[in-house]
This record gives C-alpha cells, structure tokens and sequence, in this order.
C-alpha cells in the first residue's frame, strides 16, 4: 500500500514536472501505436475485399454509401483547417472516443486468425495511453469532462442490431469503417503531438 | 394534288435529310473517370477521359454526392486542373468522407453517365515531388562524400504533422541504365559515400504520405565528383603491392629451404675426428681434460707412475705348461742389444696395445726390470731397462709430434701390452721356464703393427739375467687368425736398438758375442739389450724356437730391424732383412714366419742393407702399410 502511494506520488511528480518531455514520449509512443493499427485495419480491409467476387463487390460498392459507420456521431474535424483549430485536447478526447468506440466491436473482426485477436488488445492499451495524455495535458479544465460526457452518446453497438444475413456486408462496413476510424486517431495524434513539439519540421 | 403531293415529297426529303443527320448523332460515349490524387490532403483533382462525343458537341459535368448526405453537388472547378477534370479546393475537400463522384457526358442526344468512382481523399494522397535537391561535396580525411539535401513539396504540410512523408532518392552515373536506390525515411538529407572520382552522377529524390501513392522523380540533379585519387598514385600503389608480394613469396621460399642454402653458403666445419677426443670437453674449455682423453695415460709419459700405465697396457697370455719367462733386465755392457720384435699371435680378444707397439721410456736407470707377469690373460708390464744409462738416450716414445724428451736414458723400455700365445706348434712350448720367473716378458700387441702370428712361448732366457738383465720385448697378437696375420705380417718389426755398430742380426746373425742370446726357443720376442750411448735401443729377437736354437729369427722377415736411433731421435731400422741365413738355420721358423709373412712383405728379403728412412713418412708408407709399424713409433726419424 505505502508502495503503491510511493509510486505514484513519484509518477505525479515526474509527470508534473516534466510534462512536455513525457507528453511527447507518451505522444511518440502512442502514434507508432496508432500507426501499427491502421497498417493492421489496411491489411484486414484488403484481404476481405480480394476474398470477394467481383460481383460481390459491386454490390457492396453500392450498399456502402447507405450506412454509416458507428463512429459517425462522434464529431470529429473533417479537414485540416478545422483539425488546426481544435486544441490538443479536444484531439486527445476525440481521439480517445474513437478508440473506446472500437473496443467492443474488434472482438467481432473477421480476416486473418491473428490479426482479429491482436486488435482489440491493443485498443486497449492505445486507449490507457490516450488517457494518460489527456491527464498530462489536462490544464484544470474540468469542465471538459463534462462536455466530453455529454458528447459521449450512450453506447450502443450498432453492428449487433443488425442481422446475421448481411454478414458478408456487415464484415464489409466493419472493416472499412475500423480503417478509417484509425486513421483519424492516427492523424490526430500525430497533430497534437508536433504542436507540442519544439521542432518545426516535426520530424519523429 | 400538286401541292399535297410536294409537301409530301418535301416533308419526306425533310425526313431523309433529317434521318441522314440523326444517324451520325448519338449519344455521347461513356466517359471514365481515370483517376483523382490530391497532392496535400486538402484538395483534390480528377479526372476523366470522355468517350466518343456522338457528332454534337459534348458538355461533360462532373457530379458528387458525400457520404453522409444525398445532396449532388457539382464540380466546382471544371478549369483549374486543366481539360476534364475537376478540381476541389479547401471547402470542398472533406477527409475520412467517402465521395461519390460521376460524370456526365451530354450532348444534343442525351446523356451519358460515366461508372461512379467512390473515393476517400485519405486514400488517394499523390505529393509532388521533393523540391530544391541540392549536392554537397564534404571531405573526410582526403576522401569526399556526398550530402544530397531536399525539401518537402511545397504545398505538403509535414510541419504541422498533417501529412507525414517518407523520401526515397536514387543515383546513378551519367551513361549508365541502372539507378542505385536509397531509402531515406523522413529525414530530408542522405550521405552518399564509396563514389568514383572523377565521375558525374544525377541524383533524383521522391516521396510519398505513410498512407499514399509515391510522387514523381524530382528533376535531375547532375554533379560531378572531385578526383581524388590521381592516378600516377594508384600506379605505384600497384607497383609496390606486387613488390611486397614478390618478396613475402622470396622469404618463403628461403624459409623453406633455408637448411640446404645453409649448407651451400656455410659448409658445416668438419669437426675434429679424433678417437676419443670429446668435442664438448674442448668446447666448454677445458682442453686439459679433452687432451686427457687423448693422451691417455701414456703421453706425455709421467715417470711417476709409468708403472701403473704399463700395468694396463700389458696383457699376457701364459700358456698353461709355459709361464711366462721374465727375463731381468740386463745390462748391456756392450754390443748392441738386439731385441726383436716380433709378433705372435694370440688368442683374439685379447687386449691389444693401443696403436703404439712401444713406448720407451727414459727412466731413471734401472737395473731391474719391473715386470709383473700375469697368467693367462694378464697384462704384464716389463720394464726394459736399459743396460746402461746414457744420458743421451731417447726415449722412445710413441707420440708422434714429439721424440722423446733427452732424458735420462732410460732402461726401462715399456712395451704395450701384447697378446701372445703360444705357438701352435709349440703347443707344448719350448720355453724354458724361467728359473726365475722375474722376468715378464712384455708383450706388446698392436694390432696394426705386429702381425699375429703363433708366439712363441715364453722363452726362458736363463741366461739373460746375468747377462744383461736383458729385456725383451715380446711382440705379439692379439689375433691368432692367420688372415688377420696376413696383413700384418711382414709389418713385424723388430728394434734393433743398435749403438754405433751395425746392426747385426738379430739372433745368429752377427749377434754380438757380448749378448748372450737366451735360449730362446719359440718365442719371438724381441729383446733391449740395451740401450747405449748413442740413443740406441739395442734389441734383439729372441727366438721363439727353442729347438732350432733360432735365435727367434723367425720373423725375422717380419720385422724391420732397428739400427739405431739417430741423433734426431730417430730409429734406425733396417730395411726388412729377412737373412736367408736365417731361414736356413732355421727353417722351421722360416716356414712359420714365410707362411705368416706373406702379406706383409714390401721390401725384399733379401735386403741387407740399411736404409735410411726419411722421418715417420717412409716408415708410414711402408711399414704402416703393412702394418707392422707402429705409426706412433715413426715419427720419429728413422733410416
């Protein structure tokens, strides 16, 4: 127990005193995280596709602008511009949603054996990060978490409701949407983290 | 009717004409829209390639619906990026959006739409190429490397961490086909080493988004390397290369054969071959003891214990009936001494006189003859003593370099050790033994000198003691084989120890009247009478035949007679004189000694004379050839 407390009265301190160092370390860390996952989401996504029929695929080309991905509710910056405008934490959140948003759902991943097993861990342990870089950047606002909160819409999974019939579809959306959802965090991450960073040219 | 009929006529011209036109025109071709890049991840462009246009003209409209929404949206920018294509700028670009985007192809006809193309701007990132290559020559300890530097594409926003870019640059030499690749990663500079002097190379740098399509090769950027290794170096370089070859090659080679170039160029020193001389002794420096060794005990002859040398040096062979006849030592008062020499064999094995078949000493003058006879086997050493002392006397010795020091005549002639046995036909021995057995006979066995031959027994020399105490030397053999008497029979020798007179033959011949021949019956012993004033070793032979009363002529053939010592410390001997009087007196011997003596020969029986020997090297020559001679003896002047 003393330990414990020990311990983490030294993390507080070293996080406090020190912030912009460890914050880009964390930052550095959790972007090649972040990276490693959407290279994992690219190669799931192409693997599914080049398992399907030409006639298949057709059809999913069509299908595909109709639904929407679960993370469409979160809001999230759309372009650069806007991406330039939030702040670091309003990234690290966004960021930190998509993530939360995906953990559940990647237990249901199809494609490659390993790969579906490896990601929904790895969500996890993106998602502990994230959070330790909003703490580190936290500057007293705790009316974000409020707002957060309440930006948090209640969880649901959208891809249980549906049936299993669209199976093939439904691996189809997942797939894609898991992709791009990456890399948005990917994007963001790497913003927040080279305006953080004393460099200009923002070289890792 | 007129009129109804050319309105029908101009309707159907109409019709025609109007059906002529109508097939040309068509609708528009399907366009296809080829691709869409955008360059930042901002904006983006696409374009299309429009099909066959129908005959009318063909307006193309590019339409898009976003993802979210079913709102069509127009092409904003149909100029920007050129014909065909559609451009969208900042507000329209939206990223992680999925576009759905057609085209449109119209004409007079109808429309044609082209296949819908979904794209996500994300996905389709193409930068422009790395822009301002620039070349930097550094050098580094005289060799040069190259610094190729390069900046982002312009419009990229890497500062912000919009769009990350990976660089990839390649070179090549001029004139050449295969480009050499090097992946850079994201940093904007790469060091190019390991370049040929002298050589112009073009370098071309690309890149791309972590997530994107590569660009383009950047223009070419020439530059040419420095020299920097000239080439009259690079010559002797080679030249002394090869050198350093050539000799490590050479050094091998006389490694591997250093022993035989040894050899050719210092040829081992021949070390000494000395018997019994012991090289390590002479190196660790003490000569005196390596001399020893060589000396023996006999050189230079020590007068101390002369009697413990000839101890060892005398072996005598005493037949069981015979003992040994020790004759004492007589004085010689006048005539000469003839002892002869002479050889008889022995028992092989025995021990023989080193090479030396005599050793005179001068001792001091003794009366006696110290004699120790041994039994069979034994080594006796006798004393010759001289009858008289002349101070003059040479000692007879057997070194070679050194005649015997002027001392005091010595009567003491110690004869080696010689083997001798009885002789085979007088087995029984014609020897008188001995009244007195004090006499020892000395026998002095030299295998190279004396032939063996039968000795004879002892002989008892009653006589001798009053005489003279006469000393004999007994002569002999240590083989009995008859072949190994050949040669080394008619080396006999028998010192005739004369004074100023002539030699006389040794037993009946001319035997002084002084001397009083011991009934000598087969031995062929030589006796010293004496040895006079003059340095003579007067000797005489004792005969061996007691029966023949052959005053131990027998061998006479064998042995050279030794005249005298000269005053050069020489010994005079007589050419062989094998008397043929003597043979016929005794022709028993003769037989024994012709048959044993016929090897040995080199000069005439017959002769008489003396003749002068030049010092040791005619005695060598003859007498050593034959074997009768004791090398050591002849260094010493002798004729």
């Amino acid at each position: 127990m003393d330990r414990a407390v020990l311990l983490l009265s030294v993390m507080c301190a070293a996080v406090s005193s020190q912030p912009i160092t460890d914050s880009q370390r964390l930052f550095s860390i959790a972007v090649s995280r972040v990276q490693h996952l959407h290279l994992l989401a690219q190669r799931l996504f192409s693997d599914f596709e080049s398992s399907l029929q030409t006639e298949e695929q057709r059809q999913l080309n069509k299908i595909f602008l109709q639904d929407f991905c679960n993370s469409d509710y979160i809001i999230s910056p759309i372009d650069k511009h806007e991406t330039q405008r939030s702040s670091v934490l309003k990234l690290l959140s966004i960021s930190y949603r998509l993530v939360e948003s995906w953990e559940f759902p990647s237990r249901s991943l199809s494609g490659g054996s390993a790969p579906r097993n490896q990601v929904s861990p790895k969500l996890s342990e993106l998602k502990t990060g994230i959070l330790l870089l909003i703490r580190a950047n936290q500057d007293a606002a705790e009316s974000f978490t409020d707002t957060s909160a309440l930006q948090l819409a209640p969880y649901r999974n959208y891809y249980q409701s549906l049936g299993p019939d669209e199976s093939l579809r439904r691996t189809y959306e997942m797939l894609a949407c898991f992709k791009k959802d990456m890399h948005k965090v990917e994007t963001y991450l790497t913003v927040a983290k080279c305006r953080l960073s004393p460099e200009a040219n923002c070289t890792l | 009717m007129k009129k109804a009929e050319g309105v029908i006529i101009l309707w159907w011209l109409l019709f025609f004409t109007l059906h002529a036109e109508g097939t040309s025109y068509s609708l528009p071709g399907k366009p296809t829209l080829t691709n869409c890049r955008s360059p930042e991840k901002e904006t983006f462009t696409c374009w299309w390639e429009p099909g066959s246009d129908g005959g009318l003209p063909t307006t193309y409209h590019l339409y898009y619906r976003k993802e979210s929404s079913d709102a069509v949206h127009e092409c904003p920018d149909y100029r920007t990026a050129g014909k065909n294509s559609c451009f969208f700028n900042k507000n329209d670009t939206s990223i992680w959006i999925n576009y759905n985007i057609t085209v449109v192809a119209t004409n007079a006809r109808g429309s044609t739409f082209s296949d819908p193309v979904e794209i996500d701007v994300v996905y389709i990132v193409k930068p422009n190429p790395p822009e301002k290559v620039t070349v930097n020559v550094s050098w580094n300890k005289s060799w040069p490397s190259l610094r190729v530097s390069w900046d982002p594409p312009q419009k990229a926003d890497t500062r912000s961490g919009w769009i990350t870019l990976i660089y990839e640059l390649r070179i090549k030499l001029e004139g050449e086909d295969k480009w050499e690749e090097h992946p850079a990663g994201q940093q904007k500079m790469y060091n190019i080493y390991s370049l040929q002097s002298g050589g112009t190379y073009l370098v071309q740098v690309r890149c791309r988004p972590d997530h994107g399509f590569w660009s383009e090769w950047s223009d070419s950027t020439y530059f040419k390397v420095p020299d920097y290794f000239p080439q009259e170096r690079s010559i002797w370089i080679i030249i002394m290369i090869f050198s350093v070859f050539i000799f490590l090659i050479l050094i091998w080679a006389i490694h591997m054969n250093s022993h035989t170039l040894k050899h050719h160029i210092l040829p081992p020193v021949p070390g000494p071959k000395i018997k019994g001389f012991d090289k390590q002794l002479l190196k660790s420096g003490k000569s005196r003891d390596a001399f020893s060794s060589l000396v023996g005990s006999d050189f230079p002859p020590t007068t101390t214990n002369y009697e413990d040398l000839l101890v060892e040096y005398l072996e005598v062979y005493i037949p069981e009936e015979q003992g040994l006849m020790l004759e004492e030592g007589k004085d010689l008062h006048d005539g000469s001494l003839k002892s002869k020499s002479y050889t008889s064999d022995s028992d092989s094995g025995r021990g023989s006189c080193d090479s030396h078949a005599l050793l005179v000493d001068k001792s001091e003058e003794e009366k006696e003859v110290g004699q120790k006879s041994n039994q069979q086997g034994g080594r006796t050493e006798m004393d010759l003593k001289r009858p008289e002392e002349s101070p003059e006397e040479n000692i007879l010795n057997y070194s070679h370099a050194n005649v015997g020091s002027p001392d005091v005549s010595c009567e003491k002639v110690k004869t080696w050790p010689s083997l001798f046995s009885p002789l085979t036909e007088n087995s029984s021995g014609p020897l008188d033994q001995p009244d007195s057995p004090e006499m020892a006979k000395q026998h002095c066995l030299s295998d190279s000198l004396f032939p063996p031959s039968p000795l004879s027994s002892p002989f008892a020399p009653p006589g001798h003691k009053e005489v003279l105490g006469s000393n004999y030397q007994e002569y002999s053999f240590g083989n009995m084989h008859p072949h190994v008497l050949h040669p080394q029979t008619g080396s006999h020798q028998y010192l005739q120890a004369h004074g100023n007179m002539n030699v006389a033959n040794i037993g009946h011949k001319g035997v002084p009247a002084d001397l009083q021949l011991p009934p000598v019956r087969s031995t062929e012993y030589v006796e010293v009478q004496k040895v006079n004033n003059e340095n003579m070793v007067l000797l005489y032979r004792v005969s061996s035949d007691a029966e023949k009363g052959c005053p131990g002529r027998r061998h006479t053939e064998e042995y050279s007679r030794l005249k005298g010592v000269n005053n050069d410390n020489g010994l005079l001997l007589l050419q062989r004189m094998v008397s043929e009087e003597e043979m016929n007196i005794c022709p028993y011997e003769d037989q024994e000694s012709s048959g044993l003596t016929d090897s040995g020969y080199t000069t005439s029986t017959a002769q008489k004379s003396t003749a002068y020997i030049p010092p040791a090297t005619q005695v060598l020559d003859e007498r050593v050839a034959g074997g009768y001679v004791d090398t050591s003896m002849f260094t010493l002047p002798i004729y």
